[in-house]
């Protein structure tokens, strides 16, 4: 430090300044789209698609009505002859000349996406910690050309994949089913649970089980009763990251599912109302799908560098 | 890894892995701007050969020993 | 915590008194079973979702199979389906397409993303919050982005019109970004940018962070400038794990499906086709099983090379 001209702390400061107004700023201009889709979903359609657009529009729950309910136009005189409206929602739909005719099929493939979603990463996260202890504590032959195969599955894209496995499933009737949907899932996340968790565990000294083997404690016991509860962080990043891809995941989902097992990507873009999408009831369900992952995101962003590196790169 | 160190013994030092990798690794790169570049459907007809041949090359020379 | 510190002093114990490899059989499972238990069950699933139907696909690369006639004859085509896909000017705008598409998002996302990685590495306040905003993009679904991106850049009423209204005085119904032969290439891209630019920047924050600060305060004695600084000890050492970054993310762009199938669906025309398109029009729409399974294998080897290099570089970065 000695020969060097320090900084004036006074320009120091200006400069931390404007970086952070410039960070700011981008940060704000990233999240526009996605506050104005937010906001969308609580405008009503003429609202949604007025000239110019309405920075400031009379807030409606019309989006959220529509994504929840299937309604069908009636004449005004038919809906003056209906008994009294019971409810917001039955006003709100009658306003518009319509009835209420049923339930939307939002919810079904909302619990879809749950089903497929959880069910592939509570699997791929207990195969995938298996095979990391085995991967980080054993020697195996050929060891980093399986852990290399086991990524590359991960690289693969999408739909080349889909042609064979659309065969396969046809023949095995697995086409549009929940088994199918989340076999598929956990073999794209098992690669990155596999890696990842083998970052977690590398980092857990191996002297802790070795105490425990000492102690008389057989292998199995002492991955569960040593390992598993050191590695409870990783494991639950882990999974929150396969949950986001299983969540996320469109183009399995759109070649092998149509209705039974379709999750909510291939789903949103197809909420139709009168004369093409319906925007509100669109951007409605899009905030609905984008809820979790915001919340997600939050918990897990001090391990995102390892997620998006396989676990390489730590901090 | 004491397997390998005995074999590097009698390796010879020309077939050492880093040279080859990057030669392969190389050839991996030049086969995907052929199967993307804009001007020769000629090289474009050769990529996917120099593409395989690369990585075929990569599969095995990332064995050679350091 | 009694359990973790008695742990500790076992350990030491343990490490006192035993070499590990006595300590590794000393009851139950030998080690190697225990090993073959975890592992095989991984790779029997992965043997069965991926390597068997590339197994498959390699075989149907070779036939004139039609997934939508099952019963119809097969014939053996031998190389037929490759020197067609090789020699076909479709395919190969495709694949110029898929460059322009690559070359362009991942030129952006690089420049935007080392700029604002450097100005986060100032570790102003706040630093922390803002990164995370920064960083959402990146964590939603491609597919969703993608449809709710249709919506801003709706022509007349869409947002982004109006937005580059404002900002270059242009009339907002002057110019649709979806339609237009000349602009929907440059869509696709804005949107991936958008969307990345956050994971090129966490990368290169991470590189940022793992320069050692003497390397700054041996440069700051040799009287060295800003960007000298830059030029010989930032970039670099930033520079594997920039490559880290182009490379997963050339190799992600290089197989885009869902973003460019909800935004543009490779129109118009065929000007955002890109090589995904191609090969779900060839393999889902016109049923061409046989010949799209041959340009599946073509981007397989393609990825798997790329792969390859991904994970040496990886390797690289994971040593330091």
């Amino acid at each position: 430090m000695s020969g060097a001209t320090p900084i004036p702390p006074r320009a120091e400061r200006w400069r931390n300044r404007a970086a952070a107004a410039a960070v700011i700023a981008y940060a704000l201009i990233t999240l526009l789209p996605i506050l104005w889709i937010v906001q969308t979903g609580f405008k009503t359609p003429p609202d949604s698609i007025a000239y110019p657009p309405k920075l400031l529009a009379e807030p409606s729950l019309e989006g959220y009505v529509n994504l929840f309910t299937t309604r069908s136009r009636q004449t005004p005189e038919y809906i003056a002859a209906l008994p009294p409206a019971d409810g917001w929602v039955d006003r709100l739909v009658r306003s518009r000349n319509m009835v209420v005719a049923g339930p939307s099929k939002f919810g079904q493939r909302f619990v879809n996406s749950l089903v497929i979603g959880f069910g592939s990463t509570v699997l791929a996260v207990f195969l995938g910690t298996l095979a990391a202890y085995g991967f980080s504590r054993f020697k195996v032959p050929l060891k980093d050309d399986l852990l290399f195969f086991i990524l590359s599955t991960r690289m693969m894209p999408p739909i080349a994949v889909a042609i064979p496995i659309f065969l396969m499933y046809r023949s095995l009737g697995l086409t549009d089913t929940h088994l199918g949907m989340i076999l598929l899932y956990t073999a794209v996340n098992i690669s990155l649970a596999v890696w990842l968790l083998k970052g977690f565990i590398d980092e857990i000294p191996r002297e802790y089980e070795e105490a425990a083997l000492i102690d008389g404690y057989s292998r199995l016991a002492a991955f569960r009763k040593v390992v598993l509860p050191q590695a409870a962080t990783g494991i639950a990043a882990t999974a929150i990251f396969c949950l986001i891809f299983a969540w996320n995941e469109y183009a399995f989902a759109v070649l092998l599912t149509s209705g039974e097992a379709q999750t909510l990507p291939p789903f949103i873009p197809f909420i139709i109302g009168e004369g093409g999408q319906d925007w509100p009831a669109v951007a409605a369900g899009t905030t609905l799908f984008l809820v979790p992952i915001v919340v997600f995101t939050v918990i897990l962003r001090k391990h995102l560098l390892r997620g998006i590196t396989f676990g390489a790169v730590r901090r | 890894m004491s397997a390998r160190s005995g074999r590097s013994r009698r390796w010879p030092r020309v077939l050492r892995r880093r040279p080859w990798e990057n030669a392969a690794t190389a050839t991996i790169g030049a086969g995907a701007a052929m199967l993307m570049q804009p001007f020769s459907l000629d090289l474009y007809g050769w990529s996917f050969a120099v593409i395989l041949a690369g990585t075929a090359a990569f599969l095995v020379v990332s064995h050679f020993p350091e | 915590m009694t359990q973790t510190s008695s742990l500790h002093t076992l350990a030491r114990r343990a490490g006192a008194a035993t070499p590990p490899v006595v300590a590794a059989r000393v009851r139950g499972l030998s080690d190697r079973a225990v090993a073959w238990l975890f592992i095989t069950p991984t790779m029997l699933l992965l043997l069965a979702i991926n390597v068997f139907p590339l197994i498959w696909t390699i075989r149907l690369s070779f036939t004139n199979y039609r997934a939508n006639r099952p019963n119809a004859p097969l014939r053996w085509v031998g190389l037929e389906n490759y020197t067609s896909i090789l020699s076909d000017p479709d395919v190969w705008h495709a694949m110029q397409t898929t460059a322009h598409f690559v070359v362009w998002s991942i030129t952006l996302q690089v420049l935007l993303g080392f700029g604002l990685a450097l100005l986060i590495n100032r570790q102003f306040r706040g630093h922390g919050l803002w990164t995370t905003v920064i960083l959402l993009p990146m964590m939603l679904s491609p597919a969703v982005v993608g449809n709710f991106w249709t919506f801003l850049f709706q022509p007349q009423t869409g947002l982004f019109n109006h937005v580059v209204a404002f900002v270059s005085g242009r009339d907002p119904s002057s110019f649709q970004m979806i339609g237009d032969v000349t602009l929907a290439p440059w869509a696709i891209v804005l949107v991936d940018t958008w969307m990345w630019t956050p994971y090129v920047m966490l990368i290169c924050l991470a590189g940022l962070r793992s320069i050692p600060d003497d390397l700054y305060e041996a440069a700051e004695v040799d009287r060295a400038g800003p960007f000298r600084r830059f030029w010989s000890i930032t970039l670099p050492m930033v520079l594997p794990f920039l490559m880290l970054a182009v490379l997963f993310r050339g190799i992600e762009n290089f197989k885009m499906f869902d973003m460019v199938n909800l935004l543009t669906s490779g129109g118009p025309g065929s000007t955002t086709e890109v090589a995904s398109i191609t090969l779900k029009r060839e393999a889902f729409e016109k049923w061409r099983t046989g010949y799209s399974s041959a340009f599946a294998v073509i981007l397989f080897v393609t990825v798997f090379g790329l792969a390859n290099i991904y994970v040496k570089v990886l390797n690289g970065v994971k040593q330091r």
